[in-house]
C-alpha cells in the first residue's frame, strides 16, 4: 500500500508523463478527426466501401479513439526504465529492498495510469470525431453501445498494455532501448511476421492488441482479416501472459543485477 | 554489540577484486572513518552493505540481519551514496515525498529534515538546478528522513564549500551525540582527524587497519598514518 502511494507520486510529479498523455490526446484526436474527411463520400461513391452514412462506417470512425495505446505502453516502459535512467532507483531499492515489491506495486500503478491515458484519450478522440461528423451531411448514428464498449475495451488495453510496457522497461533497463525495441517490433518485426505468416498473426502483440480493442479490419489485399482474429478478453488475457513472462524473467535477470 | 559487520566481503568485477575479504566490526554509537585511495573499494563495500550489489562471497549485517531482511529499513539506517539519487525533473521535496510515501513516513517529516540541513527555501526548486552542494544536502536529508539509528554516509563532504564542510562537521557532531552510529567515508583526512572516534583503512580491497584513532595515528596527524599504511609517500 505505502509503495503503491509512493509509486502514484512519480507518475503525477514525473512531466514526461503528462506529455505522454497530451501525446496520446492528439494521436487519438487527429486519428479520429481525419478519418472522416477519408470516408467521406466522393461524388456519391463510397471509399473503401465504407459509408458515412451508414451505422458502420461511423463506428469505424469513433473506433479510432483507441489509437493511443502505443503512449499506454511507453508509459509502463517508462515507469520501471525512468528510475534507472535518473539514478532514483538506488532510493527506491533503498527504501524497498525487497525488489519484488517494487515491480509489483508498479504493475499496479502503471496499469492503473495506462487505463486512465487511454480513457481519457479515447474521449478527446470521441469529442473529435464528433465535431468533424457535424461537417458530413446526414452522417449516421453511432451504433447503440458503442462507446461505452469503447471505453471499457480502452480501460481494459490501457492496463494490460501498462503491464507489458512496464515489464519491457524492467527486461531492458535503459530506458532510450527500451523504446527504439518496442517501436521496432510493433511497427517493423510484427507486421512482417504477419506477412510471412497470417495464420499466427492473432498471437502476435499487434494482432492481440487489434482483437483486444476489437477492431474490426478486413483488408484481403494485405492478407488481414480480424474476423479471424481472437476474441477481444482471450486476447487480453494473451497479452496479460506475454507481460507475466516478461515481468517473470526480469526479476530473475535484470532486476537481479547490481544497482549504481 | 556491533550495529555493523562486515562477514568476509568479497565483491569481484570480473577477475578483479574490488573487495577481499573484508571482515570488521563498526561499534555502536561511534563515528567510523572508512578511508582508503581511490578506487580502494569503499563505495563497492557500502553498495554491498546496503544490498544494492550483490557480494561475490561473504556478507554483511546490520543490527544482525543482511539489509533486505530489516523491516522499514529507512527508519533503521540512512544513506548517502556517492551516485546521483535524485530525479532531476522533480523538486527536492516532491523527491523526499516520493521516499516518505515508500517508507510509510509522514509528509510534515519531509519540512523538517529540509529544514534541518538548511534547503527548506530551495525545496520547491527541480533537484536539475541544485549546485552539488545542495544535492548533498538533500541526500542527508534523505537519509535523515526516518530518523534512524544507524548512517552510512559515502564521501558526504564531496562538493562542499569550507562553510558546508564546517556546516557538516557541526551536523554530524549533533547526530552523534544522539548516539548514533555512523559510518563515514571520505578523502578529507584532517577532517576525519576531527570528526572521528574510529578508523578503517583500505587499500586495494584489502583491510590494513582498523581501531581507535589514536591506535591508527600512534601521535602522528591522520594523514602521516594513511600514507604510512597504504604505501604512499611520506
Ligand atoms: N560497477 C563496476 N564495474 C566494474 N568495476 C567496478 C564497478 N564499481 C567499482 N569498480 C571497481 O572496483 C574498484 C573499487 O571501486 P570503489 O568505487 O569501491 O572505490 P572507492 O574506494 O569508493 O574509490 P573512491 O575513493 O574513488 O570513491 C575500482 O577498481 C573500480 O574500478
Ligand atoms: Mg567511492
Amino acid at each position: 500500500m505505502k509503495l503503491l502511494v509512493s509509486e502514484l507520486r512519480k507518475v503525477i510529479y514525473v512531466r514526461s508523463n503528462w506529455g505522454l498523455l497530451v501525446g496520446a490526446i492528439f494521436i487519438s484526436a487527429v486519428g479520429t478527426a481525419v478519418t472522416v474527411p477519408i470516408l467521406a463520400p466522393v461524388e456519391g461513391g463510397a471509399v473503401f466501401g465504407v459509408s458515412l452514412q451508414e451505422t458502420s462506417g461511423v463506428d469505424s470512425v469513433y473506433a479510432n479513439a483507441v489509437s493511443g495505446y502505443i503512449f499506454a505502453i511507453i508509459l509502463g516502459i517508462l515507469l520501471m526504465s525512468g528510475e534507472f535512467r535518473h539514478g532514483t532507483a538506488v532510493a527506491t531499492f533503498l527504501t524497498s529492498p525487497k525488489r519484488y515489491r517494487v515491480v509489483f506495486a508498479k504493475l499496479a500503478v502503471s496499469a492503473l495510469a495506462a487505463a486512465a491515458l487511454m480513457i481519457i484519450s479515447a474521449v478527446a478522440g470521441f469529442i473529435a470525431g464528433w465535431l468533424a461528423l457535424q461537417t458530413v451531411d446526414d452522417a449516421a448514428s453511432p451504433s447503440e453501445n458503442l462507446f461505452l464498449n469503447l471505453i471499457l475495451a480502452s480501460a481494459l488495453a490501457g492496463a494490460v498494455l501498462g503491464v507489458i510496457g512496464l515489464a519491457i522497461g524492467t527486461l531492458i533497463k535503459n530506458q532510450l532501448l527500451a523504446i527504439v525495441v518496442t517501436l521496432v517490433y510493433l511497427f517493423i518485426v510484427d507486421p512482417l511476421l504477419l506477412a510471412l505468416f497470417p495464420d499466427s498473426a492473432k498471437f502476435l502483440p499487434t494482432g492481440l492488441i487489434t482483437a483486444m480493442l476489437n477492431l474490426d479490419i478486413d483488408a484481403p489485399e494485405l492478407g488481414i482479416n480480424t474476423n479471424n482474429y481472437l476474441p477481444p478478453f482471450e486476447a487480453a488475457g494473451f497479452l496479460v501472459a506475454f507481460g507475466v513472462v516478461f515481468a517473470g524473467v526480469a526479476m530473475f535477470t535484470s532486476l537481479r543485477r547490481d544497482i549504481d | 554489540m556491533s550495529a555493523i559487520v562486515f562477514k568476509n566481503l568479497t565483491k569481484k568485477y570480473g577477475k578483479q577484486y574490488a573487495v577481499n575479504d573484508l571482515a570488521v566490526e563498526i561499534e555502536t554509537g561511534k563515528i567510523t572513518g572508512f578511508l582508503g585511495p581511490n578506487g580502494a573499494g569503499k563505495s563497492t563495500s557500502l553498495r554491498c552493505l546496503v544490498g544494492l550489489a550483490a557480494p561475490t562471497d561473504g556478507s554483511s549485517t546490520i543490527n544482525g540481519v543482511p539489509y533486505q531482511e530489516l523491516e522499514n529499513p529507512l527508519s533503521q539506517v540512512g544513506t548517502v551514496l556517492d551516485s546521483r539519487g535524485f530525479h532531476r525533473g522533480l523538486t527536492g521535496k516532491q523527491n523526499l515525498k516520493v521516499i516518505a510515501a515508500a517508507a510509510g513516513i509522514d509528509d510534515a517529516r519531509v519540512d523538517e529534515v529540509l529544514e534541518k540541513v538548511e534547503l527548506s527555501d530551495a525545496a520547491n526548486k527541480r533537484v536539475g538546478k541544485y549546485s552539488l552542494g545542495m544535492k548533498q544536502r538533500l541526500s542527508l536529508a534523505g537519509a535523515l528522513l526516518g530518523d534512524p539509528e544507524i548512517l552510512i554516509l559515502d564521501e558526504p563532504a564531496n562538493g562542499l564549500d569550507p562553510v558546508g564542510i564546517a556546516w557538516l562537521r557541526t551536523f554530524l557532531k549533533k547526530l552523534a551525540e544522539g548516539g548514533r552510529t555512523i559510518l563515514i567515508s571520505s578523502h578529507q583526512l584532517a577532517e576525519m582527524q576531527n570528526t572521528v572516534d574510529d578508523v578503517l583503512i583500505i587499500h586495494k580491497g584489502k583491510l590494513v587497519a582498523s581501531g581507535t584513532l589514536s591506535d591508527i595515528t600512534q601521535g602522528d596527524t591522520l594523514e602521516q598514518a594513511f600514507l604510512r599504511l597504504t604505501g604512499g609517500a611520506a
